[in-house]
């Protein structure tokens, strides 16, 4: 599994940074998702030391973190920059956006007037088919549905996460959304199912989805 | 028809077995609805009732319960009140059912809806809470148990629920499977897509016979070659036949001065095509009626009427 990240605009970034009036930073670079994703990882992080250097602002630390998102991590390799951390007017975190608020959970107690900026999109869980190649194809809907319908995601790859597709949109195969570029979901699980002898799962009318566990804030705890 | 109960005109006319012809009406971005209201009661000697369009292709228009509402009560004619299932909530639908009932309406047409990212507004958050075969479940069980998610309503609402169906969908069997979906969820009627190819109207119509939803053909009787050649060119999925296209370009051409015989003309070649689709349809025992989706063109329905009535 990869978080899915792009680059924001530079500009919206230097935006940020002179909005909370920042000259002294460290930056937090996620040497996981985000070095696949090509926005983070040990070359974004040289790409923001060159930039940053260039506009005038001192950088006081650059790290690679291998888990930003893990706040064990995060304590851990901070702990070691603490000095530069505390001569920062801020961080920039080239990460997803789990990665930004690891480290505010992280450093808001000891430096509570510290902001944590970010210097990407979160796009959605991605797979990769190579690297530059990335899809949705998982809404992390909380209640899997891939035993009914061939393995394939109908929350994710339907444009309108339809229960009962395809819909009226669907026009040979290809969906409305995107000018009939993309596969219509429903078809590619039509499809599925018939190849593996399972029209009657397909048949099936399925129920709304059930956003009574899943429409606010969500935790998972078993210890 | 399930219990052999009507709560409109259409849904005695179903019981019955009438064939019957439905209009539809598409209310623009506008407050004041007398071009809509003059349309319908143009139409309105004619047919049983008219679908009423919920924001088709995602561009905002007049909400199309408050339209339904409005026309039916200046026009005196029944509508199908469409609704879509794009852009309020299972929660906001439900009240919506029975605020459409309160409102004297009594047909709705069960739709998915064109994608926000489509039209006008595209910024605006693409709901999808309900699908097309749920939003049918949902007002069969307030309509047939007078409950919502077990709570008693104290009123409840009356309505006959419809959905539509797409005889060019390709794969056919996809489509076919999911208007199982829909009939098993309790649609009462169907109105299909456009259709200009017979065969496979045919191959369609008769698949999904075994699901017993009395069939409403959909029909684009073309009021010129103009909005001829631009339903071929801008409805995804269907196509005017060629030489239908080269009939209305002749017609034309060849009146290009006389508007009063170049308007007849069109409307006798509609009558001329599309009396024998029907036909042939009827005679198979495929149908239950027709559906005419030309806006703007009511004054087609004494033609239809008479093709219907032969
Ligand atoms: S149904 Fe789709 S969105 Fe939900 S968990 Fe399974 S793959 Fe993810
Ligand atoms: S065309 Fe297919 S993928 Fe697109 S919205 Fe409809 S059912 Fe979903």
């Amino acid at each position: 599994m990869v978080v899915i990240t792009t680059k924001k605009p530079d500009e919206e970034v230097f935006e940020a940074l002179q909005n909370y009036k920042v000259k002294k930073l460290t930056v937090v670079s996620c040497g996981t998702c985000a070095a696949l994703c090509q926005t983070g990882g040990t070359e974004g992080a040289e790409e923001w030391r060159k930039k940053l250097e260039e506009k005038g602002y001192e950088i006081e630390a650059v790290i690679v973190s291998e888990d930003v998102c893990d706040n064990r991590v995060m304590k851990k390799d901070l702990r070691k920059i603490d000095d530069e951390v505390r001569a920062s007017d801020a961080i920039l975190t080239l990460s997803c956006g789990l990665g930004v608020q690891s480290i505010v959970e992280v450093i808001q107690d000891k430096y509570p007037k510290k902001p944590v900026l970010v210097s990407n999109n979160t796009k959605f869980i991605g797979m990769t088919e190579r690297i530059g190649r990335f899809y949705l194809r998982c809404r992390a809907c909380g209640d899997c549905l891939l035993n009914y319908t061939g393995g394939i995601c109908p929350i994710a790859t339907c444009a309108k996460g339809l229960m009962n597709g395809p819909c009226g949109g669907m026009v040979d195969g290809k969906c409305e959304v995107d000018n009939y570029e993309r596969d219509c979901g429903w078809i590619l699980i039509f499809n599925r199912l018939k190849a593996i002898g399972r029209l009657d799962l397909f048949s099936m009318l399925r129920d709304a989805r059930d956003w009574s566990e899943s429409g606010h804030q969500q935790e998972v705890i078993f210890r | 028809m399930e219990g052999n109960h009507a709560y409109s005109k259409l849904g005695e006319a179903l019981v019955k077995g009438d064939f019957i012809l439905t209009g539809e009406l598409e209310p623009e971005k506008t407050c004041d609805l007398s071009h809509t209201i003059q349309e319908a009661k143009e139409m309105a000697p004619y047919v049983v009732a008219a679908n009423v369009t919920d924001s088709p292709l995602g561009i905002v228009t007049i909400n199309s319960m408050a339209a339904s509402h409005i026309i039916q009560r200046e026009a005196d004619l029944e509508v199908i009140w469409q609704l879509t299932v794009r852009d309020v909530n299972k929660l906001g639908i439900a009240g919506m059912i029975m605020g459409g009932h309160a409102l004297g309406l009594r047909n709705v047409l069960s739709l998915t809806g064109d994608h926000t990212a489509l039209g006008d507004m595209p910024e605006s958050k693409p709901v999808f809470d309900l699908d097309s075969a749920t939003l049918v479940k949902l007002v069969r069980e307030m309509v047939d148990t007078g409950k919502i998610n077990g709570h008693e309503i104290e009123h409840p609402p009356k309505f006959h629920v419809g959905c539509a169906g797409n005889p060019n969908a390709e794969p056919m069997e996809a489509e076919i499977l999911k208007i199982g979906r829909k009939a098993e969820a309790g649609a009462e009627f169907l109105q299909t897509q456009v259709v200009y190819d017979l065969e496979r109207t045919i191959e369609f119509l008769t698949e999904i016979k075994k699901y017993k939803v009395p069939v409403l053909l959909g029909i684009f009787p073309m009021k010129s070659y103009g909005i001829a050649k631009g339903f071929d060119t801008f409805v995804p999925g269907v196509s005017v036949p060629k030489d239908i296209l080269a009939k209305w370009k002749g017609i034309k051409t060849e009146y290009k001065t006389d508007k009063k015989m170049q308007k007849e003309a069109y409307d006798q070649a509609n009558y001329e095509f599309f009396k024998p689709f029907i036909r042939e349809l009827r005679k198979k025992n495929l149908l239950s009626g027709v559906h005419c989706m030309a806006v703007h063109y009511p004054r087609v329905f004494p033609k239809l009427m008479e093709i219907i009535q032969t």
